[in-house]
Order: C-alpha cells, then sequence, then structure tokens
C-alpha cells in the first residue's frame, strides 16, 4: 500500500473513449445557438453514453446476481462494517485497486471501439515520467 | 471565403504557442484567443472527441484554457472573432482569471459488483427475505417477485451510492475550490465527481483520494483523472447573457 502511495499524478493521464465521454460530454461554455453551427453524429453518441438503467431487464438481472450469490460461503463483510467504512485487515489494498485503471488508453487516432482497450491493466509503466503539466 | 472550424475552447494571447504546438490555430480578438481546428473530412464523433480532448489537453498544460462545449462549429474565423471573443470578451477574461492556475481532478468509482450486492443482501433483511422467496420459484411463476426484488437491490444500491459518495465528499471537499457531482453513468458507478483544485495541492488531493479509497473499501474501486481541463467548472452563461 505504501508503495503504491502518491503515485497518481506520476501515472499517464487516462484516456479510454469511455472517460473521455464522460469527461466532455455537455461540459464547457455554450455558444449561442445562433451563431454555431452543430456537428453531425453527436447524438448518437449522446445517446450510446446514456443508456436508460433503470429498466424491467436491469432489474430481472439484478435479481439474477443477487440469485447467484453465494452468501454463506466466503463470510465477506457485511453492510453495517462496510458502512463503517471500516477497512478490512486482510484485504489488498484499495488503492491499488485506485491506481489501476488510470493506465487506459485508446489506441491512437481515435478509434471508435474502446471496448477492449479501456480494460483495466496492471501498473507497469511507473517510469513514465511526470507530465509537465504537473509541475508547475 | 469561409471554411468551417470546430471550436474548443478560449485562452490568452501567451498560449499561442502551445495551441499551435497542438496542431490548433488561435483566433485572436482582443488578447484572447479562440483554440480552433478546421474542419475536415473526419465526421466520426469518436475522432473528433478525441481531438477536442486532445488538443485542450495539451493547452491546458501550460495555459489557463477555458473549455468550449464539445461539438461546437462556427462558420468560420470571422465569425469565431466577432460573434463569439468579441461580445463575450468581458465573461471570457473574468472566467479566465477565476480559472487561472487551477486544475480539474476527476474521482470515479466502479462498484465491484459481487462485493456490493453481497452488502446489500447482507445489509437488507427486506432484500433477503424476497430473495429466499424468489429462489423457490420457477422462472415464470416469480417474476413479477424477480423484478420487485432487482428494484429493491437497486435502491439499496442508491442508497450506498449516496453514503460513498457523501462520504468522499466531505473528505474532498475541503482541499477543492470548487466541487461536482455528477451524474452516475450507471448502477455500477460509485462516485462520478470533478474537483476545482489548486495546481498547487494536486499531489495533496491525490493523498486524499487515496485514504478515501482506504476507507470506503474494497468494494468500490476509486481512479483519479487528471489534471484535466476545468471542463466541469465554466459556468453556462447562456442564459445570463441571452
Amino acid at each position: 500500500m505504501a508503495a503504491a502511495q502518491g503515485g497518481y499524478l506520476e501515472r499517464p493521464k487516462p484516456s479510454g473513449l469511455a472517460d473521455v465521454i464522460e469527461v466532455i460530454l455537455d461540459k464547457g461554455l455554450v455558444i449561442d445557438a445562433y451563431v454555431r453551427i452543430s456537428l453531425i453524429g453527436i447524438e448518437l453518441i449522446t445517446i450510446d453514453a446514456r443508456i436508460v438503467i433503470a429498466s424491467v431487464d436491469t432489474y430481472l438481472r439484478f435479481a439474477e446476481a443477487v440469485n447467484r450469490l453465494d452468501i454463506s460461503e466466503d463470510g465477506g463483510a457485511g453492510l453495517p462494517e462496510l458502512m463503517e467504512g471500516m477497512t478490512e485487515g486482510g484485504a489488498k489494498s484499495k488503492t491499488k485497486g485506485a491506481l489501476e485503471g488510470v493506465k487506459e488508453k485508446l489506441p491512437g487516432g481515435g478509434g471508435d471501439d474502446d471496448s477492449s482497450s479501456r480494460r483495466k491493466r496492471t501498473t507497469s509503466s511507473r517510469s513514465r515520467t511526470r507530465r509537465s503539466a504537473d509541475d508547475e | 471565403m469561409m471554411s468551417e472550424v470546430h471550436v474548443h475552447g478560449v485562452a490568452t494571447e501567451d498560449a499561442r504557442a502551445a495551441i499551435e504546438g497542438a496542431g490548433a490555430r488561435a483566433v485572436a480578438h482582443g488578447g484572447l484567443v479562440a483554440i480552433v481546428t478546421d474542419a475536415a473530412a473526419e465526421t466520426r464523433a469518436a475522432a473528433l472527441m478525441r481531438r477536442h480532448w486532445d488538443v485542450l489537453e495539451a493547452v491546458a498544460a501550460t495555459a489557463t484554457v477555458v473549455p468550449v462545449q464539445f461539438g461546437t462549429a462556427m462558420a468560420g474565423d470571422e465569425t469565431v472573432a466577432t460573434e463569439f471573443l468579441a461580445p463575450r470578451r468581458e465573461q471570457l477574461v473574468a472566467q479566465l482569471a477565476a480559472l487561472d492556475g487551477k486544475v480539474q481532478l476527476s474521482v470515479k468509482g466502479a462498484y465491484d459488483e459481487p462485493r456490493l450486492l453481497r452488502a446489500v443482501v447482507e445489509g437488507s433483511p427486506a432484500v433477503a427475505r424476497l430473495r429466499e422467496r424468489v429462489r423457490g420459484l420457477s422462472e415464470a411463476a416469480g417474476r413479477n417477485e424477480r423484478i420487485r426484488l432487482g428494484e429493491l437491490v437497486a435502491s439499496e444500491v442508491d442508497r450506498l451510492r449516496e453514503h460513498d459518495a457523501g462520504r468522499l465528499h466531505a473528505q474532498l471537499d475541503p482541499l477543492a475550490v470548487a466541487a461536482s457531482r455528477e451524474p452516475a453513468g450507471g448502477l455500477q458507478t460509485a462516485v462520478n465527481s470533478a474537483f476545482l483544485v489548486e495546481r498547487a495541492r494536486t499531489a495533496e488531493f491525490a493523498e486524499a483520494v487515496d485514504a478515501a479509497a482506504e476507507e470506503l473499501g474494497d468494494r468500490v474501486e476509486l481512479r483519479l483523472l487528471g489534471p484535466l481541463p476545468p471542463y466541469s467548472f465554466v459556468a453556462d452563461e447562456e442564459h445570463a447573457w441571452a
């Protein structure tokens, strides 16, 4: 855990398409409609990015997942403990989870599909130098 | 003959070198520059988004930027200068001044679904009871109960999300100039928040995120994105100016 401390900003920035969409969509200064031209194709990706999550299918999937759970096994922490935010002694570092995924990369040139590239990767390129932006 | 341009953001004149270094052009007016690229044959939304992101990220590395909403195109340089920079100069100057020296850091957290659901079943007697009942029913007979179970689980997840996000903000807000809770992208989203942070405090903020990750436990995988241009901290003043 200690080894991973403070490592965030030395890593390459995440740039998976999912992050890009989530961070920039509908953000930023709006230029008055009468002087701007809209780009074609944006609406489509907007819809893709905002899948309606509360649906019967979703509920059924949830129910299915809950039913599959083997509660007796593994004796995982119950909600009360988790709600207290207790850290479980034997658990592997939470920070590891936090630090993974910052490696996400989109194949160069902005491909359309990041389904494979946005999979988490293990942290391996800590040698990447700190970006100049982070310095001053 | 004017040719269409995509408008990515606004900076001050001294960002010109960074803008050109990022493969974009600077359209100047009254000490301000709009960051534009020529609308080319590229129309794929994903590629356009990537370009918007890359250009702003590169410029923001050394200069203060006010991002313009992705997907903004204008008729040409002249229009950008006279219809955008000129009429909104005062507002843009004020925004640039307010954002000077600050960066956006985004914190995203995803639930580990098995751990999350286990916590829900073990923490909610109602869910546990309904689950037991549904398990004894056939697929067809139990359909309504299944839907109710799923609904109940979803609402418990919402409750947990509120709890987790609340804790996180309580820890991180004091280190930020401003904070913004973004809409959750899906049921598995635990946290999706943006923070405007003094550049000099980014390391301190990152340490706080580490500590928060530790506290949230291993059902949440927390990620820190940034430093980013301040996408979430540009007030949409369209209405105020209309």
